[in-house]
């Protein structure tokens, strides 16, 4: 077992073990002891827990007690609680590894970082003081250059960063600052003083994952944390929108928030900020630039935006000055800042702070820019672009860690984690060395890093683990406010440059104490302050576009099920009818129609296995996880209870060779059928959906498409059932129509009406007077179509276009002929007909809402729509659309 | 003593033809010279078909002209004409003695002395770049030209010499996606390759180089008539030379020095900074471009 960060190394002595050992077994209680009996932290580090004369530190007292009083069982459960929060509330990041791009649970460290305010003081001033001299940093950099004038900066340090933006050199940014949010992330020296481990000046992340750490560990450790008047956060992120919104100068503005999309690794925060702080989230294709003015594009039409917090990085913002090869960007956006148009959150090129080489000469800019001393003293630093400096690298390369000068990776050469230059081997040093003498000034010298120490849970014990935090500080209208709280991300080694999520480890909530408890403030304004207001904002055509996507791959996931359900119906009844037997064959033709199996030539048993767990583009699994990826796309418009079901129902069909702890709580019979638990399981849990759908979104744009969604894929599937259910086909006896007829009422839930209003059994004309042209019947085409032109009719009031009045034409059309016509006039032509119509409407839509959105094979909005796959003849609407970047 | 001078027109006709009416498009333009040493522009002008909603024009921050348009009415033709007239000194790095020029290996930290970095300034040229990655066996192809202590303008000639005589021209071969390792590796591409090649092995051993967009005017065979429209922009190489010399050309297409038949348009860290025309336009099928280049020289000097 490990006892620290260095192993079993020479760090502790046998002696300073049995001390430890002694002073806990003499001075705590029992249970309390047993805690930290293998805690073995390296004296040459800080420890958070420990203190030099092996004590622990005073403001830990309370923590260990109240674990002591848990007892071990009870804390797990306590622990459990606050992983089953993560997971509920679908807190992920993504990772890219060898298997490629996925999505892992947020890794929660259940105990917190604990900092007495007087720690923290020091910590939040010399935080403030460092944003404020990125900011003037920044102002001189692009602006009069004097630092690079006076030799207070190389030259080549700012020249060589390709953080550096050349098209904005002279810009001033709108809203008069650079910076609006900066981060640093820091860790202590071993006496204890705070040191800077790196500056975040382009767009740092981790302030959602904040909000979630301290959610879980308020929640688990509630007594906890009300006795240690742990500080809020909620002020700070209230401050920040309101700081940001002032900046703007306009009384009412829009913000959003620019993400490179569900792809990137921090998706999840993009679009969780969005929503807590009521930005509206975007992707570079929801933005249009007009006249130097930036607009998003919603189903009102282009909407003015005041200020953009912006997750992309500086390079990809705009494929026409920066760089071209961008598909995230806004053609056009450097232009409006130019212009002094738009607010950036952080201003473009605010990155060129970041670069580790910058760190070496802080000091002397400090004093120059601000007049003061730096008050956090950051890692030791040579650029080796410096003859003196790569001279002293050079002989101490075995103190000395080696990275890229700019932070970026060295194509080939080095990436940005760098390498320690004690663990060179001889052949890869003598090449350190010859890159380092021909081209110095990518590289820097720095000392190695030795990481704080702050305990951690493992297995019933603390251990002591190596931890950095991310502080957070945003602009205020007079000055900086720092977060009394941050991101503290624990790693499982050593090696602070290993301190990535990307790589594992955990991430913890930081505890600020106070002596009192502090002033409530909540993420929302004085209730007296609040003016009514029904709007409930903007809904950017893509979020519509996927609402109404969304809308129908849920709805055909239920499709597909209730037609496999119906299948093994036929089948149970043993088969020995030829009606059952023309039923099912009916039934299974609809499932190569939707590709969910592949020929009508097999099995029940076949085709609900094809069909519930195979990966076949039509069967289940595929189709839910197209829903997945399309409610993943607008992720902030998606509940928290409607995520929840979405992730049981992708859980349900996941592909798993056993059944899951989950589908065996469900089945009362453990020998029932796997298939038929799935899919029962899955019909609720959609039913789920619908419910919250109806009963819990507000009835604005939002909700109009994706019942449009919703009603349009059942529109064509009544018809189309009806179509190849009621087909004449030479030879075909009553029996077996009546048998088809009974499908098509389970299929349309029509059963019970049916023969509360018929004595009969299933007959032509009446079964499809109730499923197709009986308004009051839910699940009738009649009532789907209603519904559909009533949507319409609202939609094209909101922005009037060619298109839409179009599709809302067809749509009362349709009506009408449902309206006039007489079931014996309906056949095989006619279903066709309908079912025609409404993909014209279907893509009518997609193309109001999606023509002008620059697309690509690489933007993930590609994910959010696709064909219509039974290729009967709805159109692909999505790859029509293109952007073409072009050079001669 | 009067200077020798040559004049040119010079006339670049870009055509793009859309499958479908394209709704709006947005572009930035490279086209027009502007004065420098050695040269003088004495009309220079861009015509467009149809008229752009946005136009306006600046110097970007590398000296370069750079033009702005952008359309919000759907057409499905776009016509870009750059006419100028431009004149051009002589032999003007004829009477610099190469052999004077400094070491290859002071400029470094020649450069990193300066306190500059505005414009042409050489610490902008020293770095990767979005189409010069450095490359080890590019940086030890490119050390055979540079051996200790040679003085940099002979150096950077020999390697622009190595470059026309180890790599075949072939229009086939890359586009401007095409990495420079692949370049390297294949032994054949382009003017912009060559360029590109000749600029990543100066930088990866410390010189300053840059990326020179312009025309070269062509001489046609022997008894043949000039053909209408059928030259070509052209791409070479601008190295430093020192404090005393400055920049100086080298063609590595043609292994020779850039003389008075070269006529500078834009310079850049690569191909990036002056691309001629960069555009996003959004449409739903594909586009022709076609492009006509006339370099003629305007007789009676």
């Amino acid at each position: 077992m490990s006892n620290g960060p260095n192993g079993d190394g020479p760090g502790v002595s046998k002696a300073a073990q049995l001390e430890l050992d002694m002073r806990f077994e003499g001075g705590l209680q029992p249970e309390l002891a047993a805690l930290v009996a293998s805690y073995r932290h390296d004296p040459d580090v800080y420890d958070e827990l420990v203190d030099s004369k092996g004590e622990i530190r005073s403001h830990w007292h309370p923590v260990l007690e109240h674990l002591a009083r848990l007892g071990p069982d009870e804390t797990r459960r306590v622990f459990a609680s606050a992983d089953r929060h993560m997971r509920d509330a679908g807190v992920v990041h993504r990772v890219y590894d060898d298997t490629g791009n996925v999505e892992r649970p947020w890794p929660l460290s259940h105990l917190p970082l604990v900092i007495p305010p007087e720690d923290w003081r020091s910590l939040a001033q010399g935080i403030a003081q460092r944003a404020r001299l990125h900011e003037a940093l920044l102002a001189d950099l692009y602006g009069p250059q004097n630092t690079i004038a006076e030799g207070l900066l190389p030259a080549a340090l700012v020249a060589g960063n390709t953080e550096f933006l050349r098209p904005l050199g002279g810009v001033q940014p709108s809203g008069g600052r650079f910076l609006h949010i900066y981060a640093a992330d820091v860790s202590r020296g071993p006496d204890g003083r705070w040191w800077v481990l790196s500056d975040r000046t382009q767009a740092p992340s981790g302030l959602g994952y904040a909000i979630e750490n301290r959610i879980a560990l308020s929640r688990s450790l509630s007594d906890l944390f009300k006795t240690l008047c742990v500080e809020r956060l909620a002020g700070f992120y209230q401050q920040f929108r309101s700081a940001l919104a002032a900046r703007t100068g306009v009384s009412d503005p829009r913000i959003a928030l620019l993400t490179p999309g569900p792809l990137n690794e921090t998706y999840f925060e993009h679009a969780y900020l969005a929503r807590c702080l009521g930005f509206l989230l975007v992707e570079g294709g929801d933005l249009t630039v007009h006249n130097d003015i930036v607009y998003v594009r919603t189903i009102e039409g282009p909407k003015r935006i005041d200020a953009i917090v912006r997750r992309i990085d500086s390079d990809f913002a705009d494929p026409l000055e920066l760089n071209a090869a961008s598909r995230l960007g806004v053609p056009g956006l450097v232009e409006a800042v130019r212009a002094g148009n738009i607010v950036l959150a952080n201003a473009l090129g605010s990155g060129l702070c970041e670069a580790p080489a910058m760190a070496g000469y802080l000091q002397g800019l400090s004093r120059r820019l601000i007049g003061e001393d730096l008050l956090l003293p950051n890692l030791a630093t040579w650029w080796c672009g410096d003859r003196n400096a790569r001279r002293d690298v050079l002989g101490t390369l075995g103190e000395k860690a080696i990275l890229p000068a700019f932070g970026r990776t060295l194509k080939g050469q080095m990436d940005n984690n760098g390498v320690l230059g004690q663990t060179l081997s001889a052949s890869d040093r003598a090449k350190i060395v010859g890159l380092i003498e021909r081209r110095g000034l990518d590289f820097i010298g720095q000392e190695p890093v030795h990481l704080a120490t702050t305990p951690v849970w493992d297995k019933g014990r603390l251990q002591p683990r190596p931890y950095a935090i991310r502080v957070f500080a945003s602009l205020g209208p007079d000055g900086w406010n720092v977060m009394p709280g941050g991101l503290c991300r624990i790693s499982d080694r050593a090696d602070a440059r290993e301190l990535s999520m990307q790589r594992g480890g955990r991430s913890a909530d930081v505890w600020v104490t106070g002596e009192r408890p502090p002033e409530m403030t909540v993420l929302v304004p004085n209730p007296e302050d609040v003016e009514i207001n029904r709007n409930t904002g903007m809904l950017p055509s893509r979020a519509a576009d996927n609402l109404f996507w969304l809308g129908r791959y849920l709805e055909r996931a239920d499709a597909v099920l209730r037609v496999v359900r119906c299948v093994i119906g036929s089948g149970q009844d043993s088969g020995v009818s030829d009606a059952e037997d023309s039923a099912s064959d009916r039934l299974l033709a609809i499932l190569v129609l939707w590709g969910a199996i592949e020929t009508t030539g097999c099995s029940i048993l076949e085709a609900v296995e094809s069909a519930v767990n195979s990966r076949l583009l039509g069967a289940v699994p595929e189709v839910i996880d197209h829903a997945y990826q399309t409610a993943s796309a607008i992720r902030d418009r998606v509940s928290p209870d409607a995520w929840r079901n979405l992730n049981t129902l992708k859980g349900i069909f996941a592909n798993r060779p056993t059944a899951s702890s989950q589908l065996t709580d469900v089945h009362a019979d453990p020998d029932a059928d796997d298939s038929v638990g799935k899919i029962d399981l899955g019909l609720r849990t959609l039913s789920a959906l619908a419910g919250l759908a109806h009963e819990n979104m507000n009835r604005s744009g939002g909700w109009q498409f994706l019942d449009l969604g919703i009603r349009v894929e059942r529109a064509i599937s009544i018809a189309r059932f009806a179509r190849i259910l009621t087909e004449a086909t030479p030879g075909s006896s009553l029996a077996m129509e009546t048998g088809s007829l009974g499908s098509l009422l389970d299929l349309a839930d029509a059963q019970i009406t049916y023969r509360s209003r018929y004595l009969t059994g299933p007959a032509r004309n009446p079964v499809l007077d109730l499923v197709l042209l009986d308004d009051t019947h839910p699940r009738s085409l009649a009532f789907q179509v209603q519904k559909i032109r009533d949507h319409l009719g609202k939609i094209a009031q909101l922005a009037p276009g060619q298109l839409i009045e179009s599709a809302e034409k067809q749509a009362n059309t349709l009506c009408a002929t449902l309206r006039a016509s007489a079931p014996a006039a309906c056949h095989s032509g006619w279903f066709l007909s309908c079912e025609q119509s409404l993909m014209a409407i279907s893509d009518a839509i997609t193309q109001t809402y999606l023509a002008g959105l620059p697309t690509g094979a690489d933007d993930p909005s590609a994910l959010s729509s696709d064909e219509d796959r039974d290729g009967s003849g709805s159109a692909n609407t999505q790859g029509q659309s293109s952007t073409v970047t072009w050079s001669s | 003593m009067p200077v020798e001078t040559t004049t040119y027109d010079i006339r670049h006709v870009t055509t793009y033809d859309y499958r479908f009416a394209t709704p709006s498009a947005r572009c930035t333009i490279r086209l027009l010279p502007v004065d420098r040493p050695g040269q003088r522009v004495l009309t220079a002008k861009l015509e467009f078909d149809p008229v752009p909603d946005e136009c306006d024009e600046r110097i970007d921050s590398l000296g370069n002209q750079l033009t702005r348009i952008a359309f919000h009415l759907p057409h499905k033709q776009l016509t870009i004409r750059a006419l100028s007239r431009v004149e051009v000194l002589k032999a003007q790095t004829e009477d610099v003695r190469l052999e004077q020029t400094p070491s290859w290996q002071t400029l470094t930290d020649t450069v990193l002395a300066d306190r500059r970095m505005n414009g042409l300034a050489p610490v902008n040229f020293l770095f990767a770049s979005r189409y010069v990655p450095l490359l080890d066996p590019v940086m030890t192809f490119a050390s055979q030209s540079l051996p200790q202590g040679k003085p940099i303008a002979p150096a950077a000639l020999a390697l622009a010499k190595q470059i026309k005589r180890e790599f075949a021209y072939d229009s086939t071969a890359t586009t401007i996606s095409t990495p420079l390792a692949e370049v390297f590796a294949q032994r054949r591409g382009v003017c912009q390759d060559f360029a590109h090649l000749m600029i990543s092995g100066l930088r990866s051993l410390g010189v300053p180089a840059a990326y020179v967009s312009g025309y070269l005017r062509t001489v046609p065979p022997p008894g043949q008539q000039r053909l209408e429209g059928a030259d070509a922009m052209h791409a070479w190489v601008a190295v430093w030379c020192g404090n005393d010399v400055g920049w100086l050309g080298f063609d590595p297409t043609n292994g020779i020095m850039a003389g008075s038949s070269h006529v500078i348009v834009a310079i850049g860290r690569d191909y990036s900074d002056v691309s001629p025309i960069d555009g996003v336009v959004f449409t739903s099928g594909q586009q022709i471009m076609r492009v006509a280049v006339d370099v003629i020289e305007v007789p009676g000097n």
